[in-house]
């Protein structure tokens, strides 16, 4: 790695993890979670796996990549072994298979943020542009414009990814202040105050508020996706990880919290009859359908309907680039040029979109294959990290020179033990519950069926395991 | 609002929100003192 591919500063490495977490997730899917699972109560659950799953996996990618300097592959062969290395792969698939239709949400954005400056969402239903917008080959364009921007930016190294966060990111961050104090300050917000943060204790004792509390940690920081690891090889030698690990995760639920206060006190002050028909429409119908008409509905409307989807499509194009430079990273490991692998990353993301693009019952059926694959992913870096020797790893290198501050021995156990059972868990339920009332749950061909999970991790699990042999063979002759 | 939901409110905000302040506060500083 040349010494060029270096963040220049802390704060770059910083704004650039941030950008990677948060993504879409935080703005679109957190307020609809948060409002169907108890307020208050679910927010205890989400704030105690942020410390129990987002904090210390993020801790455990920083020392990876930060040691290692490789990408996923490279860094779980260098820790535990080439044999192992397959496991790297699951990572770097997850990533780029979501990437292939997480370029498509972030075209959403493009066009919906067009839609809003010229004026098109105030004298157009938001209904019937986002039927005629997904029915039409215009995703197919917003997604290879977005993918085009997100290649330019990752050609020029680490240094574009980082110029492009120093701008995005707190530019994200005024905006979203900007929209959450808008929505307090309507009439009638208290009302979605109270709806947000009334705990329902009883709810506690409910296990699938914290499955879905961990579910949400797990899906919207972006630990155990390989991203982190991925960033972190570009990370100073002397740079600190366990401050800046609760720093990046603390940040991004901070969007979180903001947003969630923001979209319910604009439901709640706007619209509150239809507080749970709009809660329960989706991410895409919350966002495209009633985030517009919401927002129409309210003094100086286009303005803030402009700096939401402005918002959204910052949040989305930073986490974009995030998963095309981790693809990108492994195939330089090869021994790829940079501009010669982000091509190659960048071409493979616009083709394989095109699905998602065209449909969004393939849209949803990659999200839930991969999106669950995560949480595999996720347990692979804790069984890494274990093979590995997580005292070895907590002393020599989240503890190691430059630490701002100690982590403790708790950080062994959360990581050799409840992350791994955590990760078990959330995969057996998320199945399951796609399983139990679901009598075709076996079809391959179903959107959102246990069938179509196993074939498309089976094929993908079996392709890298075959290459991962073929690469050490290749290894092993030369 | 409801007594509990100021309460849980106040609670939530100031632990995500106030964590992340202090969080950045104390990395401002380190990198201060690291020049």
């Amino acid at each position: 790695m040349s010494s060029k591919e270096q963040f220049g500063s802390r704060w770059g490495l910083i704004l650039a993890t941030l950008g990677m977490a948060v993504g879409t997730g935080n703005i679109w899917r957190f307020p609809r979670i948060v409002a169907s699972n108890g307020g208050g109560s679910f927010l205890v659950a989400w704030v105690v796996f942020l410390l129990i799953w987002s904090i210390p996996l993020m801790m455990a990618e920083f020392a990876f990549g930060k040691r290692t300097r490789k990408g996923t592959v490279g860094a779980i062969s260098s820790l535990i072994g080439d044999k192992f290395g397959w496991m790297g792969g699951w990572a770097a698939l997850c990533a780029t298979a979501i990437a292939f239709y997480y370029s498509v949400v972030a075209g959403w954005c493009v066009r919906y943020l067009w839609a809003s400056l010229s004026g098109e969402l105030a004298t157009k239903e938001s209904a019937v542009l986002w039927a005629n917008f997904t029915s039409s080959y215009e995703p197919i364009l917003t997604h290879l414009v977005v993918i085009s921007a997100c290649v330019a930016i990752v050609w020029f190294g680490v240094k574009g990814i980082e110029r492009v966060a120093k701008v995005l990111i707190p530019t994200l961050f005024v905006l979203v202040v900007i929209l959450t104090v808008r929505a307090v300050t309507l009439p009638g917000a208290e009302k979605g105050l109270e709806f947000l943060f009334t705990p329902d204790w009883s709810a506690l004792a409910d296990y699938k508020i914290w499955l879905e509390a961990l579910t949400q940690n797990a899906w919207d920081t972006g630990a155990g996706w390989g991203l982190i690891l991925t960033y972190a090889v570009y990370m100073k030698a002397r740079e600190d990880i366990p401050l800046n690990a609760c720093l990046i995760g603390f940040g991004n639920n901070s969007v979180s919290l903001m947003a969630g206060i923001m979209v319910l006190c604009t439901v709640f002050a706007i619209n509150p009859a239809a507080q749970n028909e709009i809660v329960g429409a989706g991410n895409e119908g919350l966002t495209f359908i009633w985030m517009p008409q919401l927002f129409a509905a309210m003094p100086a409307g286009q303005i803030f309907m402009t700096i939401f989807f402005l918002a959204l499509t910052f949040a989305a194009v930073t986490s974009m680039v995030s998963m095309i430079e981790l693809a990108a990273r492994n195939v330089m490991d090869g021994g790829v040029p940079r501009r010669k692998a982000v091509a190659w990353v960048g071409g493979a993301v616009a083709v394989f979109g095109i699905p998602s693009a065209l449909s969004l019952d393939v849209f949803a059926n990659q999200d839930w294959v991969w999106g669950v694959g995560l949480m595999l992913s996720g347990l692979f870096f804790a069984l890494a990290a274990r093979k590995f020797g997580v005292e070895k790893l907590r002393t020599e290198d989240i503890n190691g020179e430059g630490s701002d501050i100690k982590v403790g021995r708790w950080w062994n156990f959360v990581i050799s033990v409840l992350v791994p059972i955590e990760a078990i868990v959330l995969m057996v339920w998320w199945l399951w519950s796609a399983a139990k009332d679901n009598p075709n749950w076996l079809d391959v061909f179903s959107s959102f069926s246990v069938g179509t999970v196993i074939v498309q991790w089976a094929i993908g699990l079996t392709a890298l395991i075959l290459y991962n042999r073929w690469r050490i063979k290749r290894q092993e002759a030369s | 609002m409801n007594t509990s939901a100021i309460v849980m409110m106040v609670l939530m905000c100031g632990f995500v929100w106030g964590g992340f302040l202090f969080l950045l506060t104390k990395a401002i500083r380190s990198e201060a003192d690291k020049s």
